[in-house]
């Protein structure tokens, strides 16, 4: 098979790519080689209570008719991956034989779950949640279960108590570290959390691991490390997300927990591009390398590595954040929240307040925030982020939650 | 596609649906918002903020063109922002 511009990945950076090329170029085949056996679905959906409990109707997670494609003149390959590339010669091997030649190639390639080794997690009801095949699961496991475990703390695991909840189950949520989320978050906003899921009834252990699942065929139980052994009817696995890249490696393109790019989007290898949560870009704005598995982000470096494809000159710029909201709370997560070495934290609010705030400063810059309750911040901060104010005059400002922060924004010249 | 010819008369953002992923926002900076609560609004005339039906005339930001404001309800990924055209039609979804 022959294409101009070889896309893989269906997702929403892989679709908006596709759907940008097809908005400027009526004529040029577009290709789309996804690993799922669905056409583009709305993956940020999957996590959502209102989708696991039926309040939408299942459909609503397709988020393109069915002729979408066709309609586009793309072409269109499900349930088939990629297993080599030949950047020279630019060619594309499938996993069942079939080669595409390409003239451009876009990258889209998403993240995987982390997965369980331990004994006994290849029993049936231990669930992960990254495809429409994983939340179908979920939902049918949900339906005749009464004992839930979740692993992990962070954005699966919060929204995920938050669902099993609400469909009424005993929930248990254990976490490898001290408090939740550690150590992105500090302890004060984890403990947040950690009271927000314990008033919505979720049992929290924690500075505990399980070491098996025990069970026959089905998960019955998961024994911890502490010598108890929990009864569940259900396991959900939020352990985090990792990048599959060995063919992407092989063929010679510089990867490093994703594919490096630039800040076009291009890769090492000439006329190959990445975008979306595969994608680890120089950021143009926090000037460093990073990594964002975030919708709004890969959409729109779905797009501007398109343009940038059909010969554009785009720099991608973009403040990155991600929200969750459940059990009464709301959780913001903005820029760069890593509080590495070089990097000062001002606080804004207090836990006791219910609203707390907490600003990542690097070289008098503002790099990242995350703000529990206190989503009004938001758009001040990703504001002083991308202007790249000099913050060091307004740190009383910054530390006092009266304040509002967009009196602190520089008037655009 | 037919639907981009259609004028833009009215937006909802439905609030129960809207999950604050802000593609919308990314889309049409100069339309769409995040409140106190994690939820989408948009900008009206003299200063005030609503998810309730807004008539595009009413919009604060006149610059943002009907292309731009379908895009950025197609891009919400739980399909939580509604278009109507001047007969009343829902265009999305």
């Amino acid at each position: 098979m022959q294409t101009k511009y070889l896309v893989v990945g269906g997702g929403v950076a892989g679709t908006s790519a596709a759907e940008t090329i097809r908005a400027k170029d009526k004529t040029s085949p577009i290709h789309i080689v996804s690993d799922e056996p669905y056409r583009f679905y709305s993956r940020i959906m999957l996590s959502k209570p209102s989708f696991f409990l039926g309040k939408v109707p299942f459909d609503s997670v397709f988020l393109k008719n069915e002729a979408w494609a066709q309609d586009n003149t793309i072409t269109t390959t499900f349930g088939q991956r990629v297993v080599s590339l030949d950047t020279t010669k630019k060619v594309a091997t499938l996993g069942n034989g079939d080669t595409i030649s390409y003239e451009k190639l876009l990258l889209a390639l998403g993240c995987d779950v982390c997965r369980w080794t331990i004994p006994g997690a290849d029993k049936k009801g231990v669930h992960y949640l990254r495809t429409l095949d994983d939340a179908k699961g979920i939902i049918e496991n949900v339906k005749g279960a009464k004992r839930a475990v979740v692993i992990g703390g962070g954005f699966i695991g919060f929204e995920m108590c938050d669902m099993l909840k609400l469909a009424g189950l005993d929930t248990t949520l254990i976490i490898r570290e001290k408090y939740f989320w550690e150590p992105l978050l500090d302890e004060p906003s984890g403990r947040m959390i950690e009271k927000a899921l314990q008033k919505g009834g979720v049992n929290i252990i924690y500075g505990t691991l399980v070491d098996e699942v025990t069970g026959k065929t089905a998960v019955e139980g998961v024994q911890l490390n502490t010598g108890t052994t929990l009864p569940t009817d259900m396991i959900i696995v939020g352990i985090g997300t990792r990048s599959t890249l060995d063919w992407v490696t092989k063929s010679g393109i510089a990867c490093n927990r994703g594919v490096l790019t630039d800040e076009f989007l291009r890769t090492n290898e000439p006329d190959v591009y990445a975008a979306g949560d595969a994608a680890e870009y120089n950021d143009a704005i926090l000037e460093e390398h990073i990594q964002f598995g975030n919708w709004a982000n890969a959409q729109l470096q779905g797009k501007v590595a398109a343009e940038n494809m059909m010969g554009g000159h785009r720099p991608f710029r973009h403040v990155s954040f991600y929200s969750a909201q459940g059990l009464g709370m709301s959780i913001v997560f903005a820029g760069d929240i890593r509080v590495l070495p070089d990097r000062t934290v001002v606080t804004r609010g207090t836990p006791a307040s219910n609203g707390y705030t907490r600003i990542i400063i690097k070289d008098g810059e503002i790099e990242g925030a995350t703000m529990i309750n206190r989503t009004l911040d938001l758009q001040p901060i990703v504001k002083l982020i991308e202007l790249n104010v000099k913050v060091e005059p307004y740190l009383k400002q910054l530390s006092d939650p009266s304040v509002d922060l967009k009196s602190i924004i520089p008037p655009t010249p | 596609m037919a639907d981009e010819k259609k004028k833009v008369k009215k937006i909802v953002v439905n609030r129960d649906l809207c999950i604050g992923a802000a593609s919308c926002i990314v889309n049409a900076p100069g339309v769409f918002e995040l409140d106190a609560e994690n939820k989408v609004v948009m900008k009206k005339d003299g200063g005030t903020k609503t998810s309730d039906a807004t008539e595009r005339q009413s919009l604060e930001d006149k610059a943002t063109d009907d292309e731009t404001i379908i895009n950025a309800a197609q891009s919400c990924p739980t399909k939580a922002i509604l278009v109507y055209d001047e007969d009343g039609k829902q265009i999305y979804p």
